[in-house]
C-alpha cells in the first residue's frame, strides 16, 4: 500500500509540473464585422434561440417564426425552450465556454453582464437608424403577417414570392414603434453608450385580489405598505383559520429590490462598491416584514412550498387559502379563476403598495433578447434580422399579451390598430379577460418602472438577497445574521 | 542455468578446435539462437501486450480523467479564474486566492460540517447494521432467500427517485403552514405518543434534516455492504467455526473473534468505500431537499461539498471550484490513509 | 462484560456440558437455538419492514387521490384506487416514454462497451506482466479519491467544444466507459482465480484472450453481472452530467426529466402523482433485478473462489 501512496504523490507531482507550465488558449469569438456585401440570401444558415416560453407561448412563436423563414428561405430558426431564466442563463455561461452557444437569447441585463465577462454580446449600436449600417440591403421576400400568404409590394396577394430590397438596420419608422421606456432598457448595461438588448415583451408586478371578497366586507386594495399592515390585521380579524392568509408575495428577491427602491435605500452599484444591501434601512424593512410574518399577514412561494415544488401565491389565491397574491403580470393566467368547479369569485388587480404613493415604484420585468457574436457573420445577421421581425411584429405582440398578460413593448396607438387586441383590452374584468387588466394595470403605470444596475455579480445579488428573506422568515438566521452571509458571499465569489 | 552451463561447454570443443560445423550441429545452434530471440521478442511482446489490453482505458482516462486532473490543478492556482472571462481574454496570476476565497466562504464551514458529520455518522452505522444483518442472514435456513431480496432492493433504485420518497414520507402537506397532512412518518410516531415533528418542511432544524438524510443513506447504503459482508461470510472455512464451538464459546465471542477478524478484509473495503462515498454526498441531499440543498427557507444548510463545487461552477467560479474540489480531495485523501493505517493494525488474514 | 468473565462463564459452560447429561445439553442446546433463531427473525423482519417501507409508500400512494393522500393521517391502504396518476406521466408534459426509451439506450450502450474495457484492464492488471504495472495501477486506484465533480467543467469543454457532442448520445456515454473501481472491483475477483489454472493453460497453448473468454469470464461472471448491474443503475440514475450535455427531449434520461417535473396541484404538491413518476422510474431496475437476482446471489457466494 505504501507503493500505491508513493505513486499517487508522483503521479501528483508530475500533473503539477505539467499544469503550471500550461495556460488556456482559447479565444473569444470575433467582434462582428460586416461581411463584404451584406447579408447572402443565397447561402443557408441556422440560427438557435433560447428562451422560457411554455407551451402556451409556442404556436405563436412557431407561426411567426414560419413567416420569417419565408422572407428568408435559407434561414432556419431553432429555438429550445430551457424552462425558466435560470436555465437560461446558467446553459448559456457553461456553452460559452465550451464555444457553442446560441446566436439569440431572452435575457435580462443582468445576463448581459454576466455574458459580456467574455465579451460575448454583440452591441446593436451599429444596427440602430443612425449607425454605421444604415445604408445597406437585404432581398427580402414580402409576406403577409396575418394570412401567412405572399404578397407584393402593394400588399396585394401575389402568387409566387416577390422579392425587394429592404434596410439590414433599423428604419427611423421601424425604431420609432417601440415604446421608448422599454427600447432605453436595452442600454442597461455598462456606461450607457451601447445598446444591448432589445425588448421582447414586458410585465411588472401587481396584486392579484380576491375581488368578490373584498367587495363583501368592504375592502380596497392598499396604495402603501402602512395601509397593507392595517389591511391584513382587518383580515385577520375577518377570517379567523389559521391555514388562511391573507397576501403571499411570489418573489421575495423582488420584494427586496422593490422595497429598496420605494424606500430610496442602497442595494447594489453598477460602480465601486458593489453590494450596498447590507444597511440598517433595509434591516428595518426586514425584521418589519418578519413581525408580519409571525402575525401570519403573508407568505411567499417558499414559505408556501411542500416537498420541493414550488407553489406560486397564484395556485393559493384561486385555491382561497389567500386573498391577495402579488405576482408577475406575465404570470396572470395562473391567476385566472376559470375552472366552474372551484369557489367562484372575481379576481380583481391593483398595483403594487408602495411608501409613498406619490413617486410609485415598480418593478420592470419580462423578457429582452440579446444577440450573441460569432465566427460566422452570416449567422449574426440572421439573427439580427429574426429579432427585429419579432420585436416590430404587432400581430405577435398583441398574442403575446393576450395569451399570457405581458405588456406589448410597442408604442399602443400601433398595438391599437389591431382590433382583436384592442376589443380585447376593453373587456377587461376580473374573469376571463383578467390578462387584459393586466395588461391595463402595467400600461397605467409605465412610468414608474424601475431596473436595478446591471454589472457581474448583480444576479447573484439578486439571488442573495432572496435568500436573507427567506432565511429570516423561516427563521433560520437571524436579521443580522443573513444580512452579512448574504454580503460575506457575494464578496468571495467576486473579490478578484 | 545449469543447463545452460552444460550446452556451452559441451559445445566450445568443436569451436575451439576450429572445426567446421556439422549440418547437424549448424542446424541446432541456428534453433538456439532462433529460441532466444523469440523469447527476447516474447519478452517485449508480453510487456507491450498489458499496455495494449489497457490501452482502451488508457486513451479514455487520458482524455476524461488526467486531462481534467491536469486542468483543475492549472485553475485552482489562478487567482480568480473564471472560465468566460478566459474566453474573454482575460488572464489570472498564479496564487492562493482560491484557496483563501473558498475558505473564507460562508457556505464552506456548513458543507464541510455537513459532509463530515454525514460521512462520520453514516459509515459506523451502515457498517454496523450490516453486519449485523449479514450475520444474521448467514444462521438462518429458512426464508433467506426472501430477506436477501428484500435487504437487496435499494441497491437497484435511483437515489433521486427514492430521494424524493422520503421526502414524502417525513414531509407534511402544509397550506400556508398549518398541517393539511402530518406525513405517514409523523402518522406512525403518532400511534407511540409522539406529537408531529417538522422534519423537512419551512422552519425545520437542521437537526431534523441531518436526521432524515442520515436514515437515507444508511438505508441507499446497506445492499452493497451486506452484499460484500455476506459474501465474505459464505466464504469463511466452516472450520474456525466448528472450531469455536467445540470450544464452547459463546455466540458473542464467536462475533468478536472469530467473525469480525475473519472478515476484516471486507470490513475494510466497506468502511474505505463508505467514507470515499460519504464525502462525495450529493445526489441524496438533492434527492430530498432538491436543487436548494436546505429545507425551504433554509437553501443550502444541508450543502455538501460536492454541492459547493457544483454551487461555484453554476456561478461560473471555476477557480474557486477548482480549490474547493482540491480540498475535498486532501480530505478524502487523509481520511483514506487514516483509515488504511487502522485497518492494516485490525485486519487478520 | 469484561473479557474475563466471558471466559470463565464459557469455561464453565464447558465443563459443565462434560458432566451433565448429554441429552439435556442438546434439549437445552436446542431450545437455545430456537430462541435464537426467534431473535434473528424478528430482528431481520423489523429491518426488512423498514428497509421495503419505502416502496410501499410509493405503490400505495400512486393509486391514491390527493384527497386521500392530504388527510391529517395519511392511510395505509388506499380507500379508492385511481389510475390517472400513471397516465398522467405517459401523456402529460412529462413525457416519460420518450425518457425511458433515452436511458435504456445509453444505459445498454455503455454497459456493454464499459465491460470490454474493464474486462481487459482487469485482466492486464491481474495476469499480465508488464513494466510500470504496479505504479500504473496505483495512479489508477489514486484517481478513484478524486471527487469526479472536479471533472465536470473541462469534461464538458471536452465533449461539447471539441467533440461537439452536445445531444448526442456519445456525450451520455463515452466519457464514463471507464471506471477504475470496476476495474478494480473485477481485477480483485481475477486475483482469487488461481494462478494454478492460468498455468496449466499455458502449458496446454492456450492464448491469453482465449483463456480470459474461457476461464476468466465465465469464473468473474458474478461480479461481471454486478458490474452491469451497477453500470445499468449508473445510467439511470445519473442527473448532473446529462443535465448538462443535452437540452433537447430526445436525448434527455429519466432523472433529469422528474426532478425537473413540477407536481404542482390547488397550491399544494401533488404527491400521488409525483410517486407515480417516481414508481414508474423505479420498476424497470426493479424488474432488471429480479430477472438478475439468481446471478446475483450466485455471485455474492462466488465472490471470494476459495483456492
Amino acid at each position: 500500500m505504501k507503493k500505491k501512496i508513493g505513486a499517487l504523490f508522483i503521479a501528483c507531482a508530475m500533473i503539477g509540473t505539467v499544469a503550471v507550465g500550461f495556460s488556456g488558449c482559447r479565444g473569444a469569438a470575433p467582434d462582428f464585422e460586416m461581411p463584404e456585401g451584406g447579408f447572402d440570401i443565397n447561402k443557408p444558415v441556422t440560427i438557435t434561440f433560447y428562451h422560457s416560453m411554455g407551451a402556451n407561448l409556442r404556436t405563436s412563436l412557431d407561426e411567426h417564426i414560419a413567416i420569417f423563414e419565408q422572407m428568408f428561405p435559407n434561414i432556419t430558426v431553432e429555438h429550445t425552450n430551457l424552462g425558466d431564466w435560470n436555465g437560461v442563463r446558467d446553459t448559456i455561461i457553461t456553452e460559452l465556454q465550451g464555444g457553442n452557444h446560441p446566436n439569440i437569447a431572452y435575457c435580462y441585463a443582468d445576463h448581459v453582464a454576466d455574458y459580456n465577462v467574455a465579451n460575448a454580446v454583440l452591441s446593436l449600436n451599429d444596427f440602430l437608424a443612425d449607425g454605421a449600417y444604415n445604408d445597406l440591403t437585404v432581398p427580402t421576400v414580402l409576406v403577409d403577417v396575418e394570412t401567412a400568404e405572399y404578397v407584393d409590394e402593394e400588399g396585394n396577394p401575389s402568387d409566387e414570392a416577390v422579392t425587394v430590397e429592404r434596410p439590414i438596420a433599423f428604419t427611423q419608422e421601424e425604431q420609432d414603434m417601440y415604446n421608448p421606456i422599454y427600447f432605453e432598457e436595452g442600454y442597461e448595461f455598462g456606461d450607457g453608450s451601447k445598446m444591448y438588448t432589445l425588448p421582447w415583451a414586458k410585465s411588472t408586478e401587481v396584486i392579484f385580489y380576491n375581488k368578490t371578497f373584498f367587495d363583501e366586507h368592504e375592502l380596497t386594495p392598499p396604495t402603501t405598505w402602512d395601509e397593507m399592515e392595517a389591511l391584513c390585521a382587518r383580515i385577520k380579524e375577518i377570517d379567523t383559520n389559521s391555514a388562511h392568509v391573507p397576501f403571499g408575495y411570489d418573489s421575495e428577491e423582488n420584494w427586496f429590490i422593490t422595497m429598496c427602491e420605494q424606500q430610496g435605500s442602497p442595494y447594489t452599484s453598477a460602480t465601486g462598491d458593489k453590494f450596498l444591501f447590507d444597511n440598517a434601512e433595509n434591516k428595518a424593512f426586514v425584521t418589519r416584514f418578519k413581525e408580519w410574518q409571525d402575525k401570519k399577514y403573508f407568505t411567499t412561494s417558499t414559505l408556501a412550498s411542500t416537498g420541493t415544488n414550488t407553489v406560486y401565491t397564484s395556485n393559493l389565491l384561486l385555491d382561497g387559502t389567500l386573498y391577495m397574491s402579488i405576482g408577475s403580470t406575465g404570470g396572470t393566467s395562473y391567476n385566472q379563476n376559470l375552472s366552474e368547479d372551484k369557489v367562484p369569485f372575481q379576481v380583481g388587480i391593483a398595483p403594487v403598495p408602495q411608501i409613498d404613493p406619490a413617486h410609485p415604484k415598480m418593478i420592470s420585468q419580462g423578457p429582452s433578447v440579446c444577440i450573441f457574436k460569432d465566427e460566422d457573420p452570416q449567422k449574426v445577421l440572421a439573427s439580427w434580422l429574426f429579432v427585429k421581425f419579432m420585436t416590430t411584429n404587432p400581430l405577435y405582440q398583441t398574442e403575446v399579451a393576450m395569451s399570457n398578460g405581458y405588456m406589448p413593448v410597442l408604442k399602443q396607438e400601433i398595438m391599437n390598430e389591431f382590433p382583436t387586441y384592442s376589443n380585447w383590452v376593453q373587456k377587461a374584468n376580473g374573469s376571463t379577460y383578467l390578462t387584459a387588466q393586466a395588461v391595463q394595470v402595467g400600461m397605467a403605470h409605465e412610468s414608474d418602472y424601475f431596473v436595478s444596475p446591471a454589472f457581474h455579480g448583480s444576479s447573484d445579488a439578486r439571488d442573495q438577497v432572496g435568500k436573507i428573506m427567506q432565511q429570516v422568515f423561516g427563521n433560520t438566521k437571524t436579521v443580522d445574521q443573513a444580512f452579512k452571509d448574504a454580503l460575506d458571499y457575494l464578496r468571495a465569489q467576486f473579490s478578484a | 542455468m545449469k543447463e545452460q552451463e552444460k550446452d556451452f561447454v559441451e559445445e566450445t570443443p568443436a569451436a575451439v578446435e576450429g572445426t567446421p560445423l556439422t549440418e547437424a550441429e549448424q542446424a541446432e545452434q541456428d534453433l538456439r539462437e532462433k529460441r532466444r530471440k523469440r523469447n527476447a521478442i516474447k519478452a517485449r511482446l508480453r510487456n507491450l501486450k498489458g499496455w495494449v489490453y489497457l490501452l482502451p482505458a488508457l486513451v479514455l482516462l487520458a482524455a476524461f480523467t488526467l486531462w481534467p486532473i491536469i486542468n483543475t490543478l492549472r485553475i485552482a492556482f489562478l487567482n480568480g479564474y473564471n472560465g468566460l472571462a478566459e474566453v474573454g481574454g482575460a488572464t489570472f496570476a498564479f496564487g492562493f486566492q482560491n484557496f483563501v476565497n473558498v475558505v473564507n466562504f460562508p457556505d464552506f464551514l456548513v458543507c464541510l460540517r455537513n459532509t463530515l458529520l454525514l460521512t462520520v455518522i453514516t459509515v459506523p452505522i451502515s457498517t454496523m447494521l450490516a453486519l449485523l444483518i449479514a450475520v444474521a442472514l448467514n444462521s438462518i435456513k429458512w426464508l433467506k432467500k426472501v430477506y436477501q431480496t428484500i435487504f437487496f432492493l435499494p441497491y437497484v433504485t435511483n437515489a433521486i427517485a427514492i430521494g424524493m420518497v422520503f421526502n414524502a414520507m417525513f414531509g407534511e402537506v402544509l397550506i400556508n403552514g398549518t398541517p393539511l397532512s402530518i406525513g405517514i412518518i409523523n402518522s406512525i410516531l403518532g400511534v407511540f405518543g409522539i406529537e408531529p415533528i417538522n422534519w423537512i418542511n419551512v422552519g425545520s432544524s437542521t437537526f431534523n434534516n441531518m436526521v432524515v438524510l442520515i436514515i437515507y443513506i444508511v438505508w441507499n447504503a446497506l445492499p452493497f455492504k451486506i452484499l460484500v459482508l455476506l459474501g465474505g461470510l459464505q466464504n469463511v472455512d466452516k472450520q474456525y467455526y466448528d472450531a469455536a464451538k467445540v470450544d464452547g464459546a459463546s455466540r458473542w465471542r464467536v462475533f468478536w473473534r472469530v467473525t469480525v477478524p475473519l472478515l476484516s478484509p471486507m470490513i475494510t473495503y466497506v468502511v474505505i468505500t463508505g467514507f470515499i462515498g460519504g464525502f462525495k454526498e450529493y445526489t441524496s441531499v438533492v434527492g430530498i431537499f432538491g436543487d436548494s440543498m436546505g429545507a425551504p427557507a433554509a437553501p443550502g444548510s444541508m450543502n455538501t461539498m460536492v454541492g459547493l463545487i457544483y454551487d461555484c461552477i453554476a456561478k461560473n467560479n471555476g477557480g474557486l471550484a477548482a480549490a474547493a474540489a482540491l480540498i475535498l480531495f486532501l480530505i478524502i485523501l487523509v481520511a483514506t490513509i487514516i483509515n488504511l493505517y487502522v485497518s492494516k493494525k485490525k485486519t487478520h488474514y | 462484560m469484561s473479557l474475563n468473565t466471558v471466559n470463565s462463564s464459557t469455561q464453565n459452560a464447558a465443563k459443565g456440558m462434560k458432566e451433565k447429561d448429554v441429552k439435556v445439553v442438546s434439549k437445552r442446546q436446542t431450545v437455545t437455538k430456537v430462541l435464537v433463531q426467534i431473535g434473528l427473525y424478528f430482528f431481520l423482519t423489523i429491518v426488512a419492514i423498514a428497509v421495503i417501507f419505502p416502496f410501499y409508500w410509493m405503490l400505495i400512494s400512486s393509486v391514491k387521490t390527493v384527497d386521500e393522500y392530504n388527510l391529517y393521517n395519511p392511510t395505509l391502504w388506499p380507500t379508492e384506487f385511481v389510475w390517472g396518476n400513471f397516465k398522467e406521466a405517459f401523456v402529460g408534459e412529462l413525457h416519460l416514454g420518450q425518457l425511458f426509451g433515452n436511458t435504456v439506450l445509453v444505459g445498454v450502450v455503455s454497459t456493454l462497451l464499459s465491460l470490454v474495457v474493464t474486462v481487459l484492464s482487469a485482466y492486464a492488471f491481474a495476469r499480465l506482466d508488464f513494466k510500470g504495472k504496479n505504479f500504473l495501477f496505483g495512479a489508477m486506484l489514486a484517481t478513484m479519491m478524486i471527487p469526479g465533480e472536479l471533472f465536470t467543467v473541462t469534461n464538458y469543454i471536452t465533449v461539447v467544444n471539441w467533440l461537439n457532442w452536445k445531444n448526442t448520445f456519445a456525450a451520455l456515454i463515452v466519457p464514463f466507459l471507464v471506471s477504475v473501481f470496476y476495474i478494480y472491483l473485477l481485477r480483485q475477483n481475477f486475483m482469487q482465480i488461481p494462478n494454478e489454472l492460468y498455468l496449466a493453460a499455458k502449458v496446454d497453448g492456450t492464448s491469453d484472450l482465449k483463456y480470459l473468454w474461457k476461464v476468466m469470464i465465465p469464473l468473474a461472471s458474478p461480479t461481471l453481472i454486478s458490474i452491469t448491474i451497477l453500470k445499468m443503475m449508473g445510467a439511470w440514475n445519473s442527473y448532473i452530467w446529462p443535465k448538462l450535455v443535452t437540452s433537447d427531449l430526445a436525448h434527455k434520461l429519466v432523472t433529469v426529466g422528474i426532478r425537473e417535473y413540477g407536481f404542482i396541484q390547488d397550491g399544494v404538491t401533488n404527491f400521488p402523482a409525483q410517486m407515480a413518476a417516481v414508481l414508474l422510474v423505479t420498476i424497470p431496475l426493479l424488474i432488471v433485478f429480479i430477472l438478475f437476482r439468481k446471478y446475483i446471489m450466485r455471485g455474492v457466494s462466488r465472490s471470494g473462489i476459495k483456492g
